[in-house]
């Protein structure tokens, strides 16, 4: 277990799905309000009981958009989650990337972590390419130091030399996507969580982002990730899970679970 | 988050953290809230980018640019004048009620500018937050340095103003910069609990307008706090931006007197705002990216 880089016990997400009524939309903010110094105390007596019911859930609707969700990934292994849409991708990569908290369960991770969850994040329109090699690479958990020293090779890597201080307003969308995915292939974290990265971009492009993926997971980078195209799972990855509506059914070697989840047989 | 050391391939782990500890621990919510601020120094290039980004960004398209920034007290400055100080004849301790008017509308400006795009801040960088984590906290934090841009822009035309009326500053004018941060923690203080609010309950944005407004009224601006009988001054002084109005007003011209009394209230109240509102918006940011 030494060479761990994330463990998952037990994850579960659950998503408000109706909105309070109006009229309780009030009392929901006097409490909100009233409660935050308490918080500690009130937790307590509101998780205390097993069925993690709050006092309120009588009138709201839940779903489940994770169920239970365990696995384990070794360092240097490229994982690939499937499923078809809604299954819980998504959330689980948001969960592990801590932008949102499991409702439930437990995760450790070791390493330093980056995650790309949508292409252009932190993208500014108004300003320029370079401007927003800076403000992107900063926001995926660069240093300011550390773009400085890569700024050559990500506008290389982009192909958007000519257009570097003309605002990104201006820029196609698949320059846009050039810059960005240049930006997140210049990332070195340990672990890297990538979701749904090279659905976008046109052929050749993709071609070398794929190859640059590959460079990047044979250097021994953990690396997750989430993906519809089959090819690319099984270009990529050494194992792959597949989720149908929030729980695992799957987790083998990649060409076992796409011949799975292809077949259809486990809805 | 102590940052691992590791070698590329990944199996090797050096330096502070061992391979048996985890870098990073995910659970459904914080235990206990710790406003973990070893993990804002870390983020500390985000803040720095992002105030950047904010300030870069905020006078493109515009014709005027960053005279805005003066535009708006100096009109405002003339309507007192005219209305408050030509018309209703208010007292100004002395002080020719323009120079008395403006030397307020330098905090005022900055407090209601930031506090105006705290509130709105988290709303306004849902994108980010929904796509990559960092500590929520920063976000709010950089309206108050963005802030600081206009402020400067302002107090360079209140000194202009001094030179203009030749009022020469006193030694209270050391007292100054505890003017300033006791502004800067008014807004901050306040702007988190709006903040906060704001993601879930967006009659905030309604209510902010004329929040302001009552409360430019409640604030001396346009009349000094002598106006308010003695034994309201204690009531008076729950509104932190009284002290620091006064207290600006005091510096600068050093013709007032020094708000004591109102002060000490102001800080109290300054304190207990800010405290609550940093562990009020830290309790409250786990749940930013599902409900913004």
């Amino acid at each position: 277990m030494s060479n761990l880089a994330i463990r998952a016990i037990g994850i579960s997400k659950r998503f408000l799905i109706d909105r309070p009524r109006a009229t309780n939309a009030m009392r929901e903010f006097l409490e909100d309000v009233m409660r935050a110094p308490f918080r500690r105390f009130s937790s307590a007596i509101r998780y205390g009981t097993n069925n993690h019911s709050r006092r309120r859930s009588e009138d709201d609707k839940y779903v489940w958009a994770l169920r239970n969700v365990s696995f384990e990934v070794k360092c240097g292994e490229v994982v690939g989650i499937i499923g078809s849409n809604g299954a819980g991708k998504s959330v689980l990569l948001k969960i592990l990337s801590r932008i949102t908290k499991p409702t439930e369960g437990y995760a450790e991770i070791y390493g330093k972590m980056g995650s790309m969850l949508e292409v252009g994040t932190g993208f500014h329109p108004e300003l320029t390419g370079r401007e927003n090699i800076y403000l992107g690479g900063t926001i995926l958990g660069m240093r300011r130091a550390e773009v400085n020293r890569k700024f050559d090779a990500i506008v290389a890597f982009s192909e958007v030399e000519d257009f570097l201080d003309t605002p990104i307003k201006h820029y196609s969308s698949g320059m846009n996507v050039r810059l960005a995915f240049a930006i997140a292939t210049h990332l070195e974290p340990e672990i890297m969580l990538l979701d749904e990265v090279l659905a976008v971009g046109d052929g050749a492009f993709k071609e070398k982002c794929l190859n640059k993926m590959k460079d990047v997971a044979s250097e021994g980078r953990t690396v997750l990730f989430v993906s519809h195209d089959m090819k690319a799972i099984e270009n990529l990855c050494d194992r792959a899970i597949l989720l149908s509506k929030g729980r695992i059914v799957i987790n083998d070697e990649t060409r076992k679970v796409v011949s799975h989840y292809l077949s259809k047989d486990y809805e | 988050m102590a940052t691992v050391k590791g070698t590329m391939k990944g199996i090797k782990f050096i330096g502070v953290d061992s391979s048996d500890c985890p870098t990073t621990i995910i659970r459904p919510t914080s235990r206990g809230i710790l406003l973990n601020l070893r993990e804002l120094w870390e983020y500390r290039d985000l803040l720095y980018l992002f105030a950047w980004r904010d300030i870069k960004v905020r006078y493109k398209q515009t014709i005027v640019g960053a005279s805005w920034a003066v535009i708006q007290p100096f009109i405002a400055m003339v309507v007192l004048s005219v209305f408050f100080g030509k018309l209703a004849r208010v007292p100004s301790e002395g002080i020719s009620y323009p120079i008395f008017a403006y030397s307020a509308l330098v905090p005022w400006t900055y407090f209601v500018n930031v506090l105006t795009q705290s509130s709105n801040s988290v709303v306004n960088n849902r994108a980010v937050i929904t796509r990559v984590y960092f500590p929520r906290l920063i976000i709010p934090m950089t309206t108050v340095i963005t802030g600081f841009l206009d402020f400067a822009i302002t107090f360079v035309m209140l000194i202009g103003m001094m030179l203009f009326y030749g009022i020469v500053p006193t030694m209270a004018l050391w007292a100054l910069p505890l003017f300033i941060i006791l502004a800067v923690a008014t807004a901050l203080g306040i702007g988190l609990w709006l903040a906060a609010l704001n993601v879930r309950y967006r009659d905030v944005g309604f209510t902010l307008p004329f929040l302001t407004q009552i409360w430019l009224f409640a604030t001396p601006i346009a009349y000094p706090s002598s106006l308010v009988p003695e034994r309201w001054r204690a009531i008076y002084g729950l509104n932190p931006m009284a002290g620091v109005v006064e207290g600006f007003r005091w510096a600068l011209l050093g013709k007032t007197h020094p708000p004591t009394m109102l002060l000490t209230f102001s800080i109290i109240v300054v304190i207990a705002l800010l405290v609550g509102g940093l562990y009020f918006f830290r309790y409250k940011e786990d749940a930013f990216a599902d409900v913004v």
